[in-house]
């Protein structure tokens, strides 16, 4: 493997912080987020390097907000998200990643019921909360159909720029 | 429009209204009519209260309104109505990471007070907790 750079670390560190920025801003909005669009396009474009990233977020998201459920939810969750994207990365259509992303937020409820079938101690409880959460689920996989859909093509030209220049 | 995105939005439609079958037949619903239920306070001193109530309402923060004696506060959040105060004690988690916990019949609440359903014979604990 190829050793890690200063500018692999720096790059790692500006993608993480542009996660959690918009993270963060967008606190407020329930459900509607842009880590799995920023991750899907990371994953995209960045190859290898986004393998730090996930990592990096979780770790920096548990030391912000504490380490509840949710965050060993995010151990398996994001890193899917972004498999998926290494499977479907030659693609270049903003329908297929607004489909993956969509499909994505739609089962980001039934993904952390897994992890709630150790923390509630039943898979019948754990079943009742993710079909309690299915109303914020269809909000999730919507607004990351529509952001992704709307945002794509004008990041595919920004990513693009920031490419000529070395990145 | 590609043969395969159409494929994978139909799929994308099965999955969301599987989805909304599921939430009609399994989310919990309340009972209509008068109900018999319990609300159970634990305040920050550990100190129990318990509350009998006789209520008409449909989810629980109608019944806490008819539970005498039993004063709260809060505000609309993101998710529905947040409690922030019971009986004058507040749990502020920006401030000590403190909140009120809900239970139902020994289960953490999975709805919000506005949304969480009442059914006769309900036991309902309201618990002071930290994070």
């Amino acid at each position: 493997m190829k050793k890690i750079s200063v500018f692999d670390v720096a790059l790692t560190g500006m993608m993480v912080a542009v996660i959690e920025v918009c993270k963060v801003a967008m606190m407020e909005l329930a459900n509607i987020e842009l880590t799995s669009f920023w991750l899907l396009i990371f994953s995209k474009h960045f190859g290898k390097k986004v393998y730090f990233v996930v990592p990096v977020f979780i770790l920096i998201e548990g030391a912000i907000f504490g380490l509840g459920d949710w965050w060993f939810m995010y151990l398996y969750a994001w890193p899917l998200l972004v498999l998926v994207a290494k499977l479907f990365r030659k693609s270049d259509e903003p329908l297929t990643w607004a489909i993956i992303s969509g499909i994505f937020g739609l089962s980001f409820g039934f993904l952390c019921a897994f992890t709630k079938i150790f923390f509630m101690g039943s898979a019948a409880a754990a079943f009742s909360w993710w079909i309690a959460g299915i109303p914020w689920d269809l909000v999730h996989g919507a607004a990351n159909f529509i952001l992704m859909l709307v945002m794509y093509k004008p990041m595919e030209k920004a990513v693009a720029q920031i490419k000529k220049k070395g990145f | 429009m590609k043969k395969k995105h159409i494929i994978a939005l139909l799929l994308a439609v099965v999955l969301v209204a599987g989805m909304v079958l599921a939430y009609s037949a399994f989310s919990e619903k309340p009972t209509e009519g008068t109900k018999k239920i319990t609300i159970e306070v634990v305040d920050n001193e550990q100190n129990s209260t318990v509350y009998e109530v006789k209520t008409d309402a449909e989810y629980l923060i109608g019944a806490m309104e008819d539970a005498e004696g039993l004063t709260f506060d809060g505000s609309e959040g993101q998710y529905g109505f947040t409690v922030s105060e019971i009986n004058g004690v507040v749990a502020d988690f920006t401030v000590d990471s403190s909140y009120w916990a809900f239970y139902v019949n020994d289960e953490y609440c999975n709805y919000g007070v506005s949304e969480q359903p009442v059914n006769d014979g309900d036991a309902f604990r309201i618990v002071y907790s930290t994070y």
